[in-house]
């Protein structure tokens, strides 16, 4: 499922900013941040019990320099060793006209890590939720100062006359570090559009999967329209991944089906 | 657009970066609405208390910061300089507002009274070097084609973005691009000769003049000295090539667009060492599978550790220059799978 929210926003925010009552009956811990959106974000996408968990790491830059590109890492590698396989992690931008951004499902081959770029329409608090098998949502939070208009600018495509002949081409890279582990980075041409910019309807790169030669799932995305325009991930496998290639399989808003493979390094360890 | 949160004189008087000052909670509590905003000031307006250097024979810089923009600064992070003729008063550069405009055309009128501005050149479209040319006379104006192009076609959302960074310092500054396109490749201005060159590389089009008497190179932000280089609309390809160039321009001396006159030309070698480096870390960073984030954190050589903003400017480089460089290190992957 996708967390796609309508565009009714500002009744929403008025909405969120005069109201206090918490409408789960979970708990929602204050936030540190102090949002007026921080309930709303909570309950839509870290639903159930939710903690602030300071192993829950998140990368962002203090202020964004290009509204358009703001590059996120999301790294739940030290909370893992803790509590055990990490089942899925979700960013959100209280601020954004939507507010999800990405779901990552990390399989069991996976790193709970993931590189990605967002939009954001103005400062925003940035926000990931990791959960894994006892069901409690830890999250970590951070403001971005930016200055207004990400997410409801055309993509830069648009300028473009045959942006249409590459939608979905891909390039990619795995690397392998000494110590084993693999990086793989892949990007995806895609306008990603928001559905805000005037006259240019929702259109967006939705469900994305990594599977290795075995069968098995390496990981598996939800991506929402604020991921940047040629949306672009890295991610990290663990040591035990082996084969010849990754295969990608991805579905747009609009139906369109891609699918691409990523070569693996090979020196493969195992 | 909302208002960027208001920095209290305090803020300002101890230089905290507006980084620093608006990635904190308070400034998010005051952006949303929520929490009290501060009283707002009602000091008198900050005036900008520029000094002329005399760096060559009759020829005056005014040094900008070796800072970011900031509400401390007034935008004032860019070398401005005048040169006298024998007829009246070239300016090379203008500043980041109306308000230093004026007080940079008030120097050069308390330092060469009577004389008149007879020429303003834009080594290139960046507001911390143009958004001053409000104060000066129209007919003076003057920049290649390509650079009037840039500050026509991008002036108001660069003056979007100086308006909140800066704040009261930029009141009434409009973009003005100079109505004058250069085409000549040299110039007599008020009986003195100039030769102007087109290179580019930290922008799509940047100026050099260079002053025939003194054989002082003016090179704008093509040169860089203790100070990271900049990149927003860098092609480093070109950047390396325009400072060949600029090794190979005969001179006595070059004065860079930030950092202090160089008559040994420290500040060519200093640049091109910062885009090797920078390219280099960047490229790597790609290869190896690193995160933007992950990348931002490279730690910076020792050899730069005197650059001012070193941190902050790398930071703002991997963002101007990650897109360029994946496109290049990934690898078309093969459909299907
Ligand atoms: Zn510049």
């Amino acid at each position: 499922m996708l967390r796609i929210r309508p565009p009714a926003l500002g009744a929403v925010l008025a909405f969120a900013a005069l109201s206090a009552a918490p409408a789960s009956a979970q708990e929602i811990p204050p936030d540190p941040l102090k949002s007026g959106m921080w309930e709303l974000v909570a309950e839509e996408n870290f639903p159930g019990e939710i903690v602030f968990d300071p192993r829950v790491k998140l990368s962002l830059p203090a202020a964004a320099e290009d509204q358009f590109h703001v590059p996120v890492t999301i790294d739940a590698r030290a909370l893992a060793a803790e509590i055990g396989p990490i089942e899925e992690m979700v960013v959100a931008a209280d601020l954004n006209p939507i507010i999800h951004a990405v779901t990552f499902r990390p399989g069991e081959k996976a790193e709970p890590f993931l590189g990605l770029r967002i939009k954001v329409e103005q400062t925003t608090p940035v926000r990931v939720g990791v959960r894994g098998a006892d069901g409690i949502w830890r999250v970590a939070a951070a403001v971005i100062d930016a200055a207004g208009g990400g997410c409801s600018a055309p993509a830069a495509a648009h300028g473009q006359k045959d942006w249409m002949s590459t939608l979905g081409e891909a390039r990619a890279l795995a690397s392998r570090s000494d110590a084993g582990e693999t990086r793989l980075s892949f990007r995806m041409r895609h306008p990603m559009d928001t559905g805000f910019a005037a006259g240019v309807p929702i259109f967006h790169l939705g469900e994305l999967s990594l599977t290795l030669e075995s069968g098995e799932e390496l990981a598996g995305l939800e991506i929402s329209a604020p991921i940047s325009e040629d949306p672009t991930f890295n991610l990290l496998t663990r040591p035990s991944v082996g084969g010849a290639a990754v295969s990608v399989a991805a579905r747009d808003s609009e139906g369109n089906r891609f699918a691409f493979s990523i070569p693996l390094p090979g020196e493969a360890v195992n | 657009m909302s208002p960027a949160p208001e920095a209290t004189e305090d803020t300002q008087e101890s230089g905290v970066n507006r980084r620093a000052l608006l990635g904190g909670a308070a400034a998010l509590a005051a952006f949303a609405g929520i929490g009290p905003l501060r009283a707002q000031s009602h000091a008198a307006p900050r005036s900008y208390r520029l000094e002329a250097v005399e760096i060559a024979a009759r020829t005056w810089c005014v040094y900008g910061a070796q800072e970011d923009l900031t509400r401390a600064n007034g935008g004032a992070i860019a070398n401005a300089a005048f040169i006298q003729t024998p007829d009246g008063v070239v300016v090379i550069d203008t500043g980041p507002s109306k308000r230093y405009g004026e007080a940079l055309a008030q120097l050069v009128a308390d330092r060469l009274p009577g004389k008149r501005i007879l020429r303003v050149y834009n080594t290139h479209h960046h507001p911390d070097h143009v958004f001053g040319n409000q104060a000066f006379p129209r007919e003076a104006l003057a920049a290649p084609q390509a650079v009037i192009e840039a500050m026509t076609a991008q002036g108001e959302a660069l003056a979007a973005n100086m308006y909140r960074i800066l704040g009261d310092w930029m009141r009434g500054t409009v973009p003005t691009p100079p109505g004058r396109a250069l085409n000549a490749s040299r110039e007599e201005i008020g009986g003195r000769v100039f030769t102007l060159t087109e290179l580019k590389g930290h922008t799509a089009c940047d100026l050099v003049v260079r002053d025939e008497e003194t054989g002082l190179v003016f090179a704008g932000d093509l040169a860089f000295l203790d100070r990271a280089p900049t990149t927003p609309n860098a092609d480093l390809p070109a950047w390396r090539a325009s400072l060949a160039a600029l090794r190979r321009m005969e001179r006595e001396s070059l004065l860079p667009g930030h950092g202090p006159v160089d008559p040994a030309g420290a500040s060519l070698e200093q640049t091109l060492d910062w885009l090797d480096w920078l390219e280099g870390t960047l490229r790597e960073s790609v290869a190896r599978g690193l995160t933007m984030n992950e990348a931002m954190a490279t730690p910076i050589p020792a050899r730069f550790a005197a650059l001012g903003v070193a941190r902050t400017e790398f930071e703002r480089s991997v963002v101007h220059l990650r897109t360029r460089l994946e496109e290049e290190i990934l690898a078309e992957a093969p459909s299907g799978g």
